[in-house]
């Protein structure tokens, strides 16, 4: 992996960074940063500026920077479930399919934390999971303005029309039933963030 | 009372007869009419006297000669003058002389005194006991009232007072003359019942003494006045109306009668003693009046008594003195007798209609039944026109009723009690009902009984509406009403034990009657609650099977889907890598069959919790008809295999239709699997009509039929009677789950080689919260 795809994975950024990925020079990172225009904080003991990740989007996205130093050209696929072998099976299956980068989590807490580090774009969810179940881990996401745009594929063997309404009312954006179509899962995921 | 004005039409109206149980009254009173035209006129003599006693114009020598003309009745002026001890010696007297020193008063009086009684009873020669006590009677009415006349003093005229109370009484004489037989023997039931004379005359003559005298004084064209006496002399002091021309009068004799009862001198067949201080009152005289005047008494009478019987030693002042108080005790202790003949009459009375009611009532009797034998009895022991007992629950508006009506004057048969039950609309008022009166004594109805009453009393009742109470209190109220018409039931007022015994017996009926008829309901929810419990045991059976099912798929679901999940996936990935025929034919086939393994699962799942019914009320028929449409195409059946038939097709079901849909299909594909090919003959048919709650609807198929063994099993989830890896099992009992989640039923019949019925039954409309 090279420095770039490093930075493009970083979740809190130093002014060169920034000025890296924005194309101007350390200098103006700086004055922004002083003026308030670009949030951040100060590391403790010390007068190095951060910033995070959100506050860089914002700020880039206000003054009209394209975004492309900061993301890769893949999109994000994470997979929450508590079965091995299920996970194993998606892990392979969207590998193959070339365009998306894949991480995996087992309980609602590592989904939580890795939806805060790796910015899924598409999360494949269990509704029954070791700690919390799906429309926990929904409400969650759905709670933080930042996350809007990642979109919920709930995929479940159980079929309680009534847990499936909870869902969805809870923020999952579709629900799929175990066994699928694998085909079926791969063009729900294209569809949702327009990959061909 | 009624008004003494209607009395003049017919004499057999004077007194409504009280108990006219016997004879036709009316031929009776004719005949005694008859016999009573027939009596002597009164002679010559006494005629001429109480002629001269109307015309103040009368001049002693008329009276002189009046007596002179008859020898026994100069012996009898002379006897009384010597008898008066007037210090004349018998030498000097004459009849002149006689009647200047006697007054023409007294002798007109002694003169009708002696032919009066002896006219009348010259019929029958032998003398008897009452007869004489009459007379004696008579005489001693006579000399009182003209006593009181002399107290009272003007408008009275003294001797018509003595007239007047000696002729009172004439009716009895009459009455005896007409028919002395039977005369005695009211003599002796008034001796033994110690019952008013008039009463027992009215039984056995259908009239009475004073009617019976008043159409012989008419006879004899006695005055007014003496009419008046001889007709009225019973009636209460404050009773006679405007239209009597001599209330005074009359009012005097009553007292002079009254008195003379009370000391028991002679005999008047009358055995109730008034009180006198009504009519002392009436006749502005003092209390001491009365005592006075029988002080003087023996005096006054002894000379019409020496005259009647000459030879009577023991009527000398001393022994008559004696004589009146010996009576005046035995009259006081006759008073007790009565008294208490009432009383005991009264308990007779009160222990008869016990009888009657206790006799009516029997084992198997309702409240209702008990509260028909109360009124009845009660009603025919107060005689009133109707009765209504009723009894119930306080809580409640309803109560049972029972309603005793008198004989219809037409029909002359007693109806039968009338058992009901009544809404009053809104329950009775415990504190209300009694409004001062108490259990067991009888009172006048308070107001909340009324309703009761109106709807179940007659249209036009007469009279007071009384009531009996017999039980008031929390838990049921209950007593019986009725009207009287003629204030009869006052008299038992005073017999508040006997009241109360009376009430504690219907009481004790009544709740008999509400135990058993209690114990008959407890019997029965008994019963009801084993079926029920029996039904609950069968239904918690199947309920727990469900819920293991259901916990079960639920968790096989998840447990089962996921490695269907990993199997189904690995296999498609498989079949994008590999290209080789063989190769992909078996993963579509491991695909297929991992999609299969999770349908049953999923299945299972929905039998155990099947989704809410979304329920709508729909016409049943139009719905039938397409499905029966379907069905034939589905089964290829034709319209002879399958026939559709609903009684009314304006029948309506309350049901989610889908499930419903689903119900049927299930019960119409065992059906057809039932049956073979060709021979297949399905009715479905609705035997239901509007009216109805429900609506049924049942398949019959000609097929297998089940065993016994099946039949029992046929609705558990997973039971097939075919060979295994044959449908899953879950069709009946998925029906039975649908019926029952839509408010509705579904049961099987079925004998082996004739077919199966199964009958499904549903709500026809929402329930109404």
């Amino acid at each position: 992996m090279n420095v770039m795809s490093d930075i493009r994975n970083k979740s809190v950024f130093t002014t060169g960074e920034v000025a890296q990925i924005c194309r101007v020079s350390q200098q103006t990172v700086i004055r922004c940063f002083d003026s308030g225009r670009l949030q951040g904080f100060r590391v403790p003991g010390s007068r190095f500026r951060r910033i995070p990740r959100a506050s860089l989007v914002t700020f880039m996205k206000t003054n009209q920077i394209p975004l492309d130093k900061l993301e890769t050209g893949r999109k994000r696929v994470l997979v929450v479930d508590d079965d091995e072998a299920i996970v194993e099976m998606f892990t392979e299956l969207l590998a193959r399919h070339g365009q998306f980068e894949v991480k995996t989590a087992r309980t609602g807490y590592d989904a939580g934390i890795l939806t805060e580090q790796f910015r899924p774009d598409v999360i494949l969810l269990d509704f029954k999971l070791p700690d919390i179940n799906g429309n926990v881990v929904c409400r969650t996401i759905r709670s933080n303005p930042n996350y809007e745009h990642i979109h919920i594929i709930v995929i479940s063997g159980v079929a309680d029309p009534d847990e499936v309404k909870e869902l969805l009312a809870a923020g999952a954006n579709e629900f799929i039933r175990k066994p699928f179509d694998i085909n079926a899962v791969i063009s729900r995921i294209a569809e949702a963030v327009k990959v061909a | 009372m009624r008004p003494l004005a209607t009395m003049e039409t017919t004499l057999a109206e004077v007194r409504p007869p009280r108990a006219a149980r016997e004879a036709p009254v009316p031929v009776r009173v004719g005949l005694i009419l008859h016999h009573l035209d027939q009596l002597p006129t009164l002679p010559a003599v006494a005629a001429r006297l109480l002629e001269l006693t109307g015309s103040n114009d009368s001049c002693a020598q008329d009276v002189i000669e009046i007596v002179e003309s008859d020898p026994s009745l100069t012996a009898a002026v002379l006897r009384l003058v010597r008898r008066a001890d007037l210090g004349v010696s018998d030498r000097t007297m004459t009849v002149h002389r006689a009647v200047v020193l006697l007054g023409f008063t007294v002798i007109r009086n002694l003169v009708l005194s002696i032919y009066v009684f002896d006219t009348l009873s010259q019929r029958e020669k032998s003398a008897s006991v009452h007869r004489e006590g009459i007379r004696k009677h008579s005489l001693a009415v006579a000399c009182v009232a003209d006593m009181l006349a002399g107290h009272i003093g003007p408008p009275m005229v003294a001797g018509e007072a003595f007239v007047c109370g000696l002729l009172h009484d004439i009716g009895k004489i009459a009455l005896d003359a007409c028919l002395p037989k039977s005369y005695l023997r009211v003599i002796e039931r008034v001796d033994r019942e110690r019952a008013c004379i008039c009463d027992v005359e009215q039984e056995l003559f259908g009239l009475d003494h004073t009617v019976a005298g008043r159409r012989l004084a008419a006879r004899w064209k006695l005055s007014d006045p003496i009419l008046e006496c001889i007709w009225l002399h019973h009636q209460s002091a404050n009773a006679l109306v405007d239209s009597v021309a001599h209330p005074q009068l009359v009012r005097t004799v009553h007292l002079a009668d009254s008195l003379v009862r009370m000391h028991g001198i002679g005999y008047s067949g009358y055995p109730i003693i008034n009180d006198v201080d009504e009519l002392l009152t009436e006749l502005g005289l003092g209390e001491e009046v009365p005592v006075e005047v029988m002080a003087r008494l023996p005096e006054r009478i002894k000379p019409f008594i020496d005259i009647q019987n000459p030879q009577d030693s023991s009527t000398d002042p001393c022994s008559w003195q004696s004589l009146t108080n010996v009576n005046r005790q035995l009259g006081q202790i006759n008073t007790k007798l009565r008294e208490r003949n009432r009383d005991l009459e009264l308990r007779s009375e009160i222990f008869e209609t016990l009888h009657r009611f206790t006799h009516r009532c029997s084992r198997e009797d309702g409240v209702g039944d008990v509260c028909a034998a109360a009124a009845e009895a009660i009603r025919a022991m107060v005689d009133a026109q109707c009765a209504v007992a009723f009894a119930g629950d306080p809580s409640q508006p309803f109560v049972h009723v029972g309603v005793s009506n008198n004989s219809d004057p037409q029909a002359g048969l007693i109806p039968q009690p009338l058992v009901d039950v009544i809404d009053l609309g809104s329950p009775l008022e415990v504190e209300g009902l009694l409004e001062g009166a108490s259990v067991g004594q009888l009172a006048p109805a308070s107001e909340h009984c009324e309703p009761i009453w109106q709807q179940c009393g007659p249209k036009s009742s007469e009279g007071r509406l009384w009531m009996l109470p017999i039980a008031c209190e929390p838990g049921w109220i209950s007593a019986v009403l009725f009207n009287d018409c003629d204030d009869s039931v006052r008299r038992f007022l005073s017999a508040r034990v006997e009241c109360e015994a009376l009430t504690s017996s219907v009481r004790l009926a009544l709740s008999s009657a509400n135990t058993r008829v209690a114990s008959e309901r407890m019997n029965q929810e008994l019963l009801d609650s084993n079926r029920r419990v029996r039904a609950a045991q069968q239904s918690l059976v199947r309920t727990h099977s469900i819920a293991m099912i259901a916990e079960m798929a639920s968790g096989a679901a998840h447990e089962m889907n996921n490695p269907l999940a990993v199997i189904s996936g690995r296999a498609q990935l498989m079949l994008a890598q590999y290209e080789d025929p063989e190769l992909a034919r078996s993963l579509r086939i491991i695909v297929e069959q991992t999609q299969r393994a999770s349908g049953i699962v999923n299945d299972l799942m929905g039998f155990a919790k099947p989704a809410p019914p979304q329920s709508l009320v729909q016409t049943l028929y139009d719905m039938l008809d397409m499905l029966c449409q379907h069905w034939r195409t589905t089964f290829k059946l034709t319209e002879h295999q399958l026939m559709l038939s609903v009684n009314d097709p304006r029948v309506t079901v309350y049901a989610d239709l889908d499930q419903l849909r689903e119900i049927l299909t299930a019960l119409v594909t065992n059906a057809v699997e039932a049956t073979s090919g060709e021979t297949t003959r399905l009715q479905v048919n609705s035997p239901s009509s509007l009216s109805d709650e429900t609506v049924r609807i049942v398949i019959r198929d000609n097929g297998v039929g089940m065993t016994r063994d099946v039949l029992e099993h046929a609705l558990d989830p997973l039971f097939s009677s075919r060979p295994a890896g044959r449908g899953r099992g879950l069709g009946l009992s998925r029906a039975y789950r649908l019926a029952e989640i839509n408010g509705g039923r579904l049961w099987l019949e079925s004998t082996p080689g004739q077919g199966t019925t199964v009958t499904l039954e549903l709500p026809v409309r929402a329930p109404q919260d």
